[in-house]
């Protein structure tokens, strides 16, 4: 069953994807995210950063043989998020999440999110912004 | 104690989901701003005018400074402005050394998305002025002279120099010098001197629209003088602008440096 939360790394048209993709309101996001790993990922809320210049959402992740990964999941300024109806409850430590989106150049366990559903399958708005 | 934390996360994901979460667009927009809607209807609405006959500018404004020259103007004609030093400095930028992403102040002639700014007009006997309050990136102000006072002889530079504002008709005319050169003048990275001198021209369009027509001369980095256009459009009604702190939290330099143990300012957390 822990295979529910495994990592599920989906080989998308990365084409497709682009057309979704958030630019970020501090900096463009291609310096540090890889716009050929996509990914897509399940797992647990553990650590809410209600910061700027970005939001960063840390989800646990356990693999098929229980090993547990945290991901920093990077996310709009907080008056950006505010502006679309967020605030630092919307997604509290706790929930269960899947989140795409597409994966550090640098760092592997980190990525910046093009699509956040929460425990009903049901999405969460993610701002798109100006460049 | 790994088993642990797996089951912890295990049991989570079969509790949370019969708990109610609030979802993003169930929510009330509070705030305006990119994001929020506008009325359609105030496009057809005149810009608002003060008692003192002048326009009324203020308002929650977002873009209007965004847009990079290069994309304005094509790299041709950027190409013929530019001085063969600039040429040469502008080809070497990295996107990952914009001091704009260490928190540092963008200067004035970027106003980037995904922020507010409010222009708050003070036309007073005794103090005429125009404050730019910006929300990001570096949660700074821009003060303009409204009382007819001349630039100094020889002012020290800064990120945003010094600011004479006056009317020509409808359009508010803003003309700035004083600047340093520490700041990108773009998000491409384009060069400049302390040289700068910026025009500015807003002129409120329509109810929902702020025209910001920008003259940049810099006879050490440019050939000539040319303008670039942008537009400001109105928050929604009731918009604020927020707190936003980018030295908070900067990740930036810790993952794009070339050198690994760059670090961009401390993290609080």
């Amino acid at each position: 069953m822990y295979r529910n939360f495994g990592v599920l790394i989906l080989g998308f048209a990365v084409s497709a994807l682009a057309l979704a993709v958030p630019a970020s309101a501090h900096h463009s996001w291609t310096a540090e995210y890889d716009a050929q790993k996509p990914i897509k990922i399940s797992g647990v809320v553990s650590k809410v950063e209600w910061t700027n210049p970005h939001t960063h959402f840390y989800v646990d992740v356990a693999d098929a043989s229980g090993k547990v990964t945290t991901w920093n999941f990077e996310m709009a300024s907080t008056p950006a998020l505010e502006r679309a109806g967020w605030s630092r409850k919307t997604l509290p430590v706790g929930t269960m999440v899947t989140v795409e989106g597409f994966a550090g150049r640098s760092v592997a366990e980190r990525a910046i999110v093009t699509s956040f559903k929460g425990p009903d399958g049901k999405d969460f708005f993610v701002p798109k912004l100006g460049n | 104690m790994k088993r642990t934390v797996v089951a912890a996360i295990a049991a989570a994901a079969f509790i949370v989901p019969f708990v109610a979460q609030p979802r993003a667009q169930d929510l009330p927009r509070r705030l305006g701003g990119e994001n929020g809607p506008r009325k359609a209807t105030d496009a057809k609405r005149p810009a608002p005018m003060l008692a003192d006959g002048t326009v009324d500018l203020s308002g929650v404004w977002t873009g209007g400074g965004d847009a990079t020259i290069p994309r304005m103007l094509g790299k041709q004609k950027l190409d013929e402005l530019l001085q063969p030093w600039a040429k040469e400095k502008l080809a070497a930028v990295k996107e990952a050394d914009d001091p704009y992403f260490y928190c540092m102040p963008g200067g004035p002639l970027r106003i980037t998305g995904g922020f507010a700014w409010r222009l708050v007009q003070t036309p007073t006997d005794h103090a005429k002025y125009i404050f730019m309050l910006q929300e990001g990136n570096a949660h700074t102000f821009r003060q303009f002279f409204m009382d007819g006072r001349k630039h100094p002889e020889d002012p020290d530079p800064g990120w945003y120099g010094h600011s004479i504002g006056h009317w020509e008709g409808k359009t508010l005319v803003v003309d700035t010098i004083g600047l340093n050169d520490k700041f990108w003048l773009d998000g491409s990275g384009i060069p400049h001197t302390e040289k700068l001198h910026l025009i500015e021209r807003y002129t409120r369009t329509d109810y929902n629209t702020l025209e910001r027509v920008v003259t940049i001369d810099d006879p050490g980095t440019f050939t000539k003088p040319f303008d670039v256009k942008y537009t400001a459009k109105l928050g929604e009604p009731n918009s604020e602008i927020v707190e936003y702190y980018c030295i908070e939290n900067n990740q930036w330099g810790e993952r794009t440096n070339s050198d690994a143990t760059a670090k961009a300012i401390p993290v609080v957390k």
